[in-house]
């Protein structure tokens, strides 16, 4: 493996009890990438990322991040932030208090009031974390994570119960991050998300790699997809298409261009109009479902 | 290790059940005993309202106080919230569990004063804070290992019982029938030679060769918890 690399996963291995949570995981995050980390609930994910951030001991295998074992809080922390899946904070300690005692124990050095402005909590720093809203927490979350612009962030469903605003302000945030070479972790179960953003994703199933690589080379291997209704009693269609439990049509095919092409043209000859027509690659939803079926 | 400290301090005044239980409870059990000194004194001696008092503090206001802390700490995360920072995991439990222990050490010293202001006061200050030292790293560290086994700071309610209770109660037997009887077994129980130091340094009269000796039960209990904690001891929640 690289040396390069800031985190390297090596044969990773994960067992509680009987539980084979991760088998044989391997892979690598390079310098300045967002790597997506995907799967379906129980597929080990959380898991791989706590051994990653030095949560968890691996049950074999090796796992570095700069180079170092992620154990080593010392030497390895002051340049990571991390984003946990639920909040941790103390209900009766202020945004401000917390935001700055967390800060503080990085050891990264930043200014309290320019992270809030950051994540839009200006106006809430005096309120108990116990008086904030779900998307409020997050957001306080992601302040303590990018606290001193760390080089390399974890970010465990950042966005999940964030609102449309929060949500592209989160990104402007990691955008800019990602600007000034930093690395990001990511898990999120919007597939969008990791499907507009990230440079590599890896999809786990089982506690192993269902796929690995980037968004083109994961959808590649599915066709696309053209689906419409269409009225009742038209010349026969064009494509092989099979009716779905919506009643619309669905065509499959991995020549997308060409294929709807001749939909249109049939269309236009036979002046049928094809209503809730949509057409394009194959989603990383689809991918998900191609294999939890 | 200081902010953690700083910031736990905080919560505790911002949460009056705490504040409740760990102060104000002990301080008010305390100020019973030394308004009564006379009546104890003569059911015992002064050494066992000395040693009451210090055991009521490290019972309700140390032990019982720093299980649920660490118990409520754990269940919202918040230990694993600091475990994702720089710090160690020593640095995180001495930044919570200090201020609760000052705290402890003022209340005691408070109110063994106060007890010293009207009685003719303790025969030995040294050994006596010697005492006191012991008895509140024992109850510390069983505090440690108790929090293992609770999983919540309702939990904690019943956990503590065992320890809290158990312990004053050795110190009352230990303070009202003295060890002339069974006194191995009275030194070898948690609390009952600390008990038995505690009274040696405020009544006087042995010496202090023959009491130092007594520290040796205690300062085994210590060992015996931090070996339980380090084996019970979870940072975060049962999944």
């Amino acid at each position: 493996m690289s040396t390069t690399s800031v985190i390297e996963v090596d044969r990773l291995n994960l067992t509680y009890g009987d539980f084979h949570a991760v088998k044989d995981l391997s892979f690598e995050v390079r310098p300045g990438e967002l790597y997506a980390l995907l799967g379906t609930n129980g597929a080990g994910k959380t898991s791989t990322l706590e051994t990653i951030e030095g949560h968890r001991t691996p049950t074999s295998g090796s796992v570095r991040v700069f180079g170092r074992n992620p154990q080593d809080r010392r030497a390895v922390r002051p340049r990571m932030g991390v984003m946990l899946q639920e909040s941790g904070f103390s209900p009766d300690l202020t945004v401000r208090e917390s935001v700055g005692l967390i800060g503080r124990l990085t050891r990264r050095t930043d200014d309290v009031d320019r992270v809030l402005d950051l994540v839009d909590l200006t106006d809430r720093a005096r309120r108990k974390v116990s008086q904030l809203s779900g998307g409020e927490k997050r957001r306080l979350d992601f302040a303590t994570a990018v606290w001193g612009t760390p080089e390399l962030i974890f970010l465990d469903e950042p966005t999940t119960g964030l609102d449309i605003s929060s949500r592209d302000a989160v990104w402007a945030t990691v955008d800019r991050l990602r600007e000034n070479g930093a690395t990001i972790m990511l898990t999120t179960h919007y597939l969008e998300e990791a499907q507009q953003r990230a440079d590599r994703i890896g999809l786990m199933h089982q506690g192993t790699f269902h796929r690995e690589g980037t968004v083109a080379e994961l959808t590649r291997t599915l066709p696309a997809v053209i689906r419409f209704s269409f009225p009742a009693g038209v010349p026969a269609l064009p494509l092989p298409a099979v009716v779905d439990a919506d009643g619309k049509a669905v065509v499959e095919t991995f020549a997308l261009q060409k294929d709807l092409h001749l939909l249109l043209r049939w269309a236009q000859e036979h002046a049928v109009e094809l209503a809730d027509l949509e057409a394009g690659p194959t989603r990383l939803d689809d991918v998900f479902r191609a294999i939890s079926s | 290790m200081l902010s953690i400290a700083s910031s736990e301090l905080i919560q505790i005044f911002r949460n009056r059940l705490v504040l409740v239980t760990s102060l104000i409870m002990p301080v008010a059990v305390c100020v019973f005993f030394v308004r009564q000194h006379e009546t104890f004194a003569a059911i015992g001696s002064l050494g066992y309202i000395a040693a009451i008092v210090i055991f009521t503090v490290a019972a309700f206001g140390l032990y019982t106080t720093a299980v649920t802390t660490l118990a409520s700490r754990r269940q919202n995360l918040f230990l694993k919230r600091l475990r994702s920072t720089a710090v160690a995991d020593s640095t995180i439990l001495t930044g919570l569990l200090l201020p609760v222990a000052v705290l402890a050490v003022v209340q005691v010293t408070a109110i063994l004063i106060a007890l010293a202001v009207v009685t003719d006061g303790p025969d030995n200050v040294v050994l006596l804070v010697v005492a006191v030292l012991a008895t509140l790293a024992m109850m510390t560290s069983l505090a440690l290992a108790t929090a293992g086994l609770t999983n919540s700071p309702e939990h904690a309610q019943v956990t503590t019982l065992p320890v809290s209770l158990g312990v004053i109660a050795v110190a009352s037997w230990v303070g009202i029938s003295s060890t002339e009887n069974l006194a191995w077994l009275k030194r070898l129980l948690p609390g009952g030679a600390a008990t038995e130091l505690t009274m040696t340094a405020w009544n006087g009269g042995v010496a202090v060769t023959e009491s130092l000796p007594l520290l040796a039960p205690t300062l085994a209990w210590v060992a015996i918890a931090v070996s339980l904690a380090t084996r019970l001891f979870r940072w975060e929640p049962r999944r």
